[in-house]
């Protein structure tokens, strides 16, 4: 395994502030996560574990601290730098999916390509690939209502990695799906980190998709209490 | 730029800058175009507001360009038209034919082959005619005639461009020239012998009359009553689109005689192009010391009549002001609860790396698509009124003023100016909801 | 104080009005006893419009603005129709020349018309000392030199006395008003050099009550008179007329004459515009119009008798087509759009509360009972929003403007009558019912099976 450190967070604080009172949802956090990792964040509700992976995102930016994600700084960057940055390098996967009711599984995961500089034809090699891998290359015309749920996963997870993002963020994406579902979808998850190399953070309740994550992180009131591996690896320190 | 051209380079603008935004924006208008699609009810519900206030509106602006249109070929520049100072109206004037005859000899007076100046000697009365109850609409009791007394049918008409349609001007001979003698059938009565003057009839008029004796309407040879007198159509003047078409015209010595207004009421006078004209009535107005006069260019004085459709074009764009406010907060309801039930979509567009603006944009659109299309709708529907006509008046304002028939007419200036006026409806709609899209936290909005 | 009480003398002349007001009231006691025990419904709908400020808000405004452009539609329809409907009472007759207009007959007339030409043993004789009035119109200019627009009068000239007696939309006045009206009368009998002129036609010419002036008559050439402003009509729709005593114009018309004995003054024997007479009832009416029109003396002009209501609906005439567009086609097409509005708010409400709707229905509430709640709220919204609307109208229009002004005929101003207080609620409530009928039949369908409905 490489010793690419896909993010680095170095002392990571986040409050927010209700009326006079500050509340430190995440404090001094340091971590690291190498390319091709599989890492799964636990904690009770409250204990910050979205807020981090919402951060590391780019979807929210730190009150103190640094969060570098593959060569970019991303906790110094303005809005809409960090949208354009998203595109590119980040890819979501919702617990409800999210995604457009109107618009068909093609053209839910073709979205993010119309940001970015490609002819229809490109966008269309991109699209069928991804669909490919997911296996929903016979339901493109469908719309979300007309898919499972699992199907429906399959969609998000296939928009999620269209842009060949290095990182992949996952919010409880088996949270609304039967064990059956539940599992394709892991499994799926596996393919993108084993065959395309993605690095994985998924942030979950369920002890069994956790299961099948290399190295799990439990975070506590804002802080990182215990981190650690299901798999040996030969790897370097990952903080404590 | 005429207010054609400015029409149509505004609306071509607003089209051409609104498929430029959709292009740079990004959000595909698919998306836009299936969100109004799947929430079918309510955008034909929030389009037909828009199509109900666009289509009253082109109505009311087809009745208002109606009557531009009849005063623009009622009057030619290169007439001049005669009234005795003070009268704001023909009705009112009073023009003295020794005085005032002097003006023929002016130099800017046109004159036919054989030298005789091309005036129209004219005197201009309103008269009233009781309607038989069979030709009633509603309790219409009687209506107001135009009538025009003039001394020299065949020269007048060459004045006012006026040519027979069917039959022959009235002749004017003093030695009983005008007159017929006829046979007249009332019903319940024996057939008589009258004498009945010879008229010449505007189409609208003779349409008008036409259903007092069970015809739609008077052709030449027919005999009807007015003043208490029997009349007998000589002719039928081709004069649609112009004032003269509601105009009965007839011997001046009778008309005079008969309703007891001996002096000429107007002169018109051709002469042989506009800066003439001008000239000519300038110097009438100055120089001529005989009688006093005012001297207007015909098209001038017509312009003036348009006094009461100024009025009602102010009111009819204080109503459609009114009720434009309407149509955009219904708008404004459609798109801020589109947006409120779209604002997970919103979320995720942000998350995938959509700008801000290019959200608000996309919302933008979406108003400016509904309102198009609604006000299109309503174009179609308004276009329905062109050609029906209707009564009206055109007056100065400050007495007196001519019954006319106008034609309902909707161009193409009215429906660009219906599609301007729903598009510009739909934009201050759809802007607030728009920014109100373009605020939405993706953070929030997913939890 | 004094127009409510007209109007409901008004009110209980005609029975069917009186019909529709019981219904209300008793439907007004029906809702008030129904409210009481159904207080949770209206609880509730309440709430459900309050939850949404904006939309609520956003659909109250539009209807608002809707009712008070229909409200001006109906106002000027409503005066028109009222002015041209025939009375059964104590109505006003007009006396003209029988065939033009303008209408021109001899001063000579006056004497006979004024008695509705009573000829014979039998025949009517009207009091022409209170039931008669004549007019003679008189234009003017105060500056000869550059006549504009905003230096001419236009003058009715009569009996100082009959205008208070004669004059239409005296009722409209006060006490008060009426009586300082009369004084200046009397002052212009005394002193027949003496005028009054409306407000905003001082305004536009630029003078005030005490100012002399001169009069250069344009349709009366060459008779010009100098003359007093005493005083001016309260606001209303008498702001551009002026009166002026018709002795002062005869007299002035008789010099003429004999200065010039041999060319008499074309305004000789067509000074005489029109004369009015007030007559007890139609049978009345009709033997006068007898009377006058088999008189020999009215031969050369003829004249011709008819009700004021008649006269004036001929006059009108030329606005047929106008007026029925107003009627039929642009209020209509305006109630059509405030619906719709409606509609699209209640839509809208209706789909987002489809999975409580469904909630309620599992626990025991009937399709009826979400009918009822849905089409309340859109009957809550319109019918406030249309009450709101109404007074506004009529209390901004008629007393900070002064009423509608609308370039028709000779009718300066409509001032919005009473009634529209109704019309508002009345137009809310029935838009309310017709735009949220298909919505409100749509909640009341929703399957008790789609609480369980994912997010679609």
């Amino acid at each position: 395994m490489s010793e690419n450190i896909v993010v680095r967070v170095e002392n990571l604080t986040k409050s927010f502030s209700r009326g006079s009172e500050k509340i430190d949802v995440l404090e001094e956090l340091t971590l690291e996560v190498e390319s091709g990792e599989f890492l799964a964040l636990m904690g009770p509700s409250g204990s910050g574990k979205t807020t981090l992976l919402n951060i590391i995102a780019g979807l929210d930016t730190p009150t103190s601290g640094t969060v570098t994600v593959g060569k970019n700084l991303i906790s110094k960057m303005s809005e809409s730098m960090l949208a354009s940055w998203r595109t590119r390098h980040v890819g979501f996967v919702f617990q409800f999916y999210h995604l457009l009711p109107v618009l068909t599984a093609y053209e839910n995961v073709e979205l993010p390509l119309l940001l970015l500089p490609m002819t229809r034809a490109q966008r269309k090699v991109q699209v069928m690939n991804v669909l490919d891998l997911v296996g929903l290359s016979g339901r493109i015309n469908h719309i979300p209502g007309q898919l499972s749920g699992g199907q429906q996963q399959r969609v998000g997870i296939a928009r999620a990695i269209v842009t060949d993002p290095e990182l992949i963020v996952a919010d409880e994406p088996t949270g609304d799906l039967d064990s059956k579902s539940a599992d394709e979808i892991l499994d799926l998850m596996g393919v993108l980190q084993k065959t395309l190399g993605k690095t994985i953070i998924m942030v979950t309740h369920d002890p069994r998709s956790a299961a099948r994550a290399q190295r799990v992180l439990q975070l506590e009131k804002g802080k990182l209490v215990k981190d650690s591996r299901n798999f040996s690896y030969v790897t370097g320190n990952a903080g404590n | 730029m005429s207010l054609f051209s400015m029409l149509a380079t505004s609306l071509i603008s607003i089209v051409g800058i609104t498929i430029l935004l959709a292009l740079v924006g990004k959000v595909p208008i698919n998306y836009s175009i299936r969100n109004l699609i799947v929430r079918w009810p309510i955008s034909l519900m929030t389009a037909l507001a828009f199509t109900m206030v666009i289509g009253v509106l082109i109505v009311m602006l087809a009745f208002v360009n109606g009557m531009y249109k009849l005063t623009e070929s009622s009057g030619h520049p290169e007439n001049i038209i005669v009234l005795s100072d003070g009268a704001t109206d023909e009705i009112f004037s009073n023009l003295g034919y020794t005085d005032v005859s002097e003006i023929e000899f002016n130099p800017g007076v046109s004159r036919d082959e054989l030298g005789k100046p091309l005036t129209s000697w004219e005197t201009y009365v309103i008269v009233n005619q009781p309607i038989p109850e069979h030709a009633r609409k509603g309790d219409r009791r009687r209506r107001f005639i135009q009538v025009r007394g003039i001394l020299d049918p065949a020269r007048s008409g060459i004045v006012h461009h006026l040519v027979l349609k069917s039959g022959d001007w009235f002749s004017t001979g003093d030695a009983g020239g005008g007159v017929r003698e006829v046979t007249v059938s009332e019903p319940g009565k024996e057939p008589k012998k009258v004498n009945a003057t010879e008229a010449v009839l505007g189409q609208g008029i003779a349409k008008e009359i036409g259903p007092d004796y069970m015809k739609p309407s008077l052709e030449v040879g027919d005999v009807f009553n007015m003043g208490d007198k029997y009349w007998v159509v000589a002719g039928i003047m081709d004069s649609g689109g112009s004032t003269f078409d509601s105009e009965i015209w007839a011997k001046w010595k009778t008309v005079a005689e008969r309703f007891g207004k001996v002096t000429y009421t107007t002169l018109v006078i051709k002469t042989d192009s506009k800066e003439v004209a001008y000239a000519t009535a300038t110097d009438i107005v100055k120089n001529f010391k005989k009688a006093a006069l005012q001297a207007f260019v015909e098209t001038d004085y017509y312009d003036k009549l348009n006094n009461t459709n100024k009025q009602f074009l102010v009111a009819i764009l204080f109503v459609a002001a009114v009720v434009a406010i309407g149509g955009v907060f219904g708008i404004m309801n459609t798109m801020f609860a589109a947006i409120s039930q779209r604002s997970k979509d919103i979320g995720v567009l942000r998350i995938v790396g959509f700008a801000p603006w290019q959200i608000l944009v996309s919302f933008f659109l979406e108003a400016i698509l509904l309102s198009f299309f609604g006000g299109v709708l309503g174009c179609i529907v308004g276009s329905f009124a062109d050609g029906f006509t209707a009564s009206s008046i055109m007056s100065s304002g400050a007495g007196g003023g001519k019954n006319i028939l106008l034609r309902l007419t909707v161009d193409m200036k009215l429906i660009f100016s219906g599609i301007l006026f729903a598009v510009a409806m739909g934009m201050v709609g759809g802007f607030l909801p728009a920014i109100s899209a373009m605020r939405i936290k993706p953070l929030e909005s997913l939890r | 104080m004094n127009n409510i009480e007209k109007y409901l003398l008004e009110l209980l002349d005609s029975p069917l009005q009186l019909g529709a007001l019981i219904l209300g009231m008793i439907a007004f006691l029906a809702i008030i006893v129904f409210a009481n025990s159904y207080l949770f419904y209206f609880r509730l709908m309440f709430l459900n419009l309050r939850r949404n400020i904006i939309r609520t808000s956003l659909t109250a405004i539009a209807s608002i603005v809707l009712v008070f452009v229909v409200t001006l539609v109906w106002t000027v329809l409503w005066f028109l129709n009222l002015v041209t409907s025939e009375k059964a009472k104590d109505f006003k007759a007009i006396i003209t020349e029988k065939w033009q207009i303008p209408s021109q007959m001899p001063y000579a007339y006056e004497a006979s018309l004024s008695e509705g030409a009573p000829g014979q043993e039998g025949d009517y004789k009207i009091d022409k000392s209170v039931d008669a009035m004549t007019w003679q119109f008189y234009g003017a200019t105060i500056d000869p030199e550059k006549k504009t627009r905003d230096n001419i009068i236009f003058f009715f000239s009569m009996e100082p006395m009959k205008m208070t007696k004669m004059m239409d939309g005296m009722e409209e006045y006060s006490a008060s008003q009426l009586d300082q009206l009369n004084k200046l009368c009397e002052e212009m009998v005394k002193d027949k050099r003496k005028i009054i002129v409306g407000t905003e036609r001082l305004q536009a010419i630029n003078k005030k009550v005490g100012e002399r002036i001169k009069l250069t008559s344009f349709n009366y050439k060459g008779i010009d008179l100098e003359v007093e402003i005493i005083g001016s009509f309260p606001e209303g729709r008498y702001n551009q007329s002026a009166i002026l005593n018709r002795d002062y114009l005869n007299d002035s018309l008789d010099d003429y004459n004999r200065k010039n004995p041999n060319s008499k003054h074309p305004m000789s024997n067509r000074n005489l515009n029109l004369v009015w007479i007030r007559v007890p009832d139609k049978d009345v009416f009709q033997k006068v119009e007898r009377q006058i029109t088999d008189s020999p003396s009215f031969t050369s002009p003829a004249v011709k008798v008819e009700t004021a209501s008649s006269g004036i609906s001929t006059f009108l005439d030329a606005y047929r087509d106008l007026l029925w567009g107003l009627r039929w086609i642009l209020a209509p097409f305006i109630l059509a759009t405030m619906a719709l509005i409606i509609a699209v708010a209640i839509s809208i409400s209706v789909r987002e509360r489809r999975k409580e709707i469904a909630v309620m229905k599992v626990i025991g509430f009937t399709p009826i009972q979400i009918l009822f709640l849905v089409l309340g709220e859109a009957v809550m919204v319109g019918g406030f929003s249309g009450l709101v609307s109404s007074i506004a109208t009529t209390m901004v229009i008629n007393n900070v403007f002064g009423g509608i002004k609308f370039p028709i005929a000779f009718f300066p101003i409509f001032m919005i009558p009473i009634d529209a207080i109704w019309w508002g609620p009345a137009i809310g409530i029935s838009t309310a019912l017709g735009g949220s009928l298909l919505p409100s039949l749509s909640a009341c369908r929703v399957k008790v099976s789609e609480v369980f409905a994912r997010t679609s």
